[in-house]
């Protein structure tokens, strides 16, 4: 069966700097993958190259078997950028009916419309809309082609917390009838919430690819702090999930996989703890462990 | 690509600036050099309302075949053509609807500036003369067309423009648009004979007399226009 992305050593650099690094990555039909790194990893060069807006100086890119521009050519991806520009003067019904006209099979104009939330202000020229506004318009065109493969590159960015969930529940909707949807975060729980498997991508470089239970355990990680008075290091470092245990004073913070067993496991333990409170470890600071500092 | 080609001409039709740069200064040029400057004096020319609204017609299509480009440099440093790559629209879709497009909308400021000489201008012409000045005078700024579109790729937004203000003027004047080529000194008046907008004009003020464009004429437009374009496939080919 014909992969719907890959990338083989891929490798771009812009300048002195490695944008993507020696890239292996295969995605096969009917995948949400999300494309997952602090700003700077490659994400967006990466989307690039698979698409065919960017020659990899080594490596090759493919899509649904075929060059990224001929596959591009076929009809059968629809990709929303980052820095894809809209022409102002134009109403965005006019902009939606032109795009899908482009693509053989498109969805019909009032159906693209409703999906990407842009019925209330259809008749509206594009120059007159908000940030969030524009994005939407961006999501609209991606899908108005109905693309067997959907590449999203932070699709999210400038949306409102509603205008999200409405995004993500349309992405989860194409995952659902097997298309394909590749997109990239540098948020986890996006990742996590929306995608079956997460690519986590550092300093251009893949540095792991797995389902998103096995992802969000490597990065995932909370935080458990509390007060306790003559803590052991060792004893706290063989509570269930904790990697890590930092003591200063009576204060202590435990680095956790699994913050619940760990929680559990603590109260059993020890009569002490007071005044505990937990909090998800942020991203950049599970990629600088995973990566040993190296961001 | 009918699509996006459907887009372009709404564009070009309803885009109110353009419309008054390519229609209303022409007119307001025209309407100045016939019925407030003395401008024909010493040129010899005999129908100066005919040669101007001629001269005045070329230019303001002349200016709607080179600012395609325009449009096309800002559209490219917004972002529109990395949008347009990850639709199915083949490579020169986007350039193949800006131009026809864009020559679609050159028509109405030649057709304005030839109503204003018939109505305002007092010009009397056979019926078949007028028939035959719109689409010289349209075949006539095609070099500008593929010029701008080579500048359109070649800089980004609004140096673009500024570069086409120059280039438009610089050659209208050169090319005898503004005020004949009699009136400018020798040496330039050498140089004129074999710039494009002067043959731009050329095709239309013979026509006036009711003769056919000169071989010359034909082989400088012809000239330009070849190496205009092979200037903007090459720019082109760069963008991408």
């Amino acid at each position: 069966m014909e992969t719907a992305m890959r990338l083989t050593d891929v490798r771009k650099r812009y300048g002195g700097v490695a944008a993507l690094d020696g890239v292996d990555l295969e995605i096969r039909p009917g995948e949400t993958v999300a494309v997952l790194g602090p700003n700077g990893a490659g994400k967006t060069t990466l989307l690039s190259v698979a698409l065919g807006l960017v020659d990899p100086d080594a490596g090759t890119a493919s899509l649904l078997g075929g060059s990224p521009a001929a596959t591009v050519g076929t009809g059968r991806v629809g990709a929303l950028l980052q820095d894809g520009g809209l022409i102002d003067d134009v109403r965005v019904d006019e902009l939606v009916t032109a795009v899908a006209g482009m693509y053989p099979a498109p969805v019909p104009v009032h159906e693209v419309l409703t999906a990407a939330g842009l019925t209330e202000f259809a008749t509206r020229r594009v120059h007159g809309l908000s940030g969030g506004q524009r994005q939407r318009v961006r999501f609209g065109l991606a899908l108005a082609g109905d693309p067997r493969l959907l590449v999203l590159d932070e699709p999210t960015v400038g949306l409102d917390v509603e205008s999200r969930r409405a995004l993500w529940r349309r992405v989860r909707e194409r995952a659902a009838l097997g298309h394909t949807v590749i997109f990239s975060t540098h948020y986890l729980a996006e990742a996590a919430d929306n995608a079956h498997r997460i690519v986590l991508l550092a300093r251009g470089k893949v540095i792991a690819d797995g389902d998103v239970a096995r992802i969000t355990s490597m990065v995932g990680d909370g935080e458990v702090r509390f007060r306790l008075d003559g803590a052991d290091r060792q004893a706290l470092n063989r509570l269930p999930g904790v990697h890590a245990v930092q003591v200063d004073g009576t204060a202590v913070t435990l680095t956790t996989g699994d913050p619940d067993a760990t929680l559990r496991a603590l109260f059993a333990a020890y009569d002490g703890v007071r005044g505990v409170r937990t909090a998800g470890a942020d991203l950049e600071t599970a990629f600088v462990r995973l990566t040993g500092g190296e961001l | 690509m009918g699509s996006l080609l459907r887009l372009e001409i709404a564009r070009t039709f309803r885009n109110p600036v353009s419309m008054v740069f390519l229609i209303g200064f022409p007119l307001a040029l025209y309407l100045l050099w016939t019925k407030v400057l003395p401008v024909s004096a010493g040129t010899g020319i005999t129908d100066f309302a005919a040669y101007s609204m001629v001269s005045m017609a070329t230019y303001g299509s002349l200016g709607g075949a080179l600012f395609i480009g325009g449009a096309i440099a800002l559209e490219r440093t917004g972002g529109w053509l990395r949008q347009l790559a990850v639709t199915p629209l083949p490579g020169h879709g986007y350039v193949v609807a800006k131009l026809v497009a864009g020559m679609l909308g050159v028509l109405p400021s030649i057709v304005a500036v030839l109503a204003a000489g018939a109505a305002l201008g007092g010009v009397r012409l056979a019926g078949t003369t007028w028939v035959v000045l719109v689409p010289l005078i349209w075949l006539g700024v095609l070099p500008f067309a593929a010029l701008g579109v080579a500048l359109g790729y070649s800089l980004a937004g609004q140096s673009a423009n500024m570069a086409m203000i120059v280039v438009y003027f610089g050659l209208s004047v050169l090319g005898g648009l503004w005020v004949p080529v009699e009136a400018l000194p020798d040496g330039l008046r050498a140089v004129a004979e074999y710039s494009p907008a002067y043959q731009a004009g050329s095709l239309g003020w013979r026509a006036l007399d009711g003769l056919a464009p000169t071989g010359t004429a034909v082989a400088v437009l012809a000239g330009w226009t070849l190496l205009f374009c092979a200037l903007a496939v090459w720019r082109y080919r760069r963008a991408l």
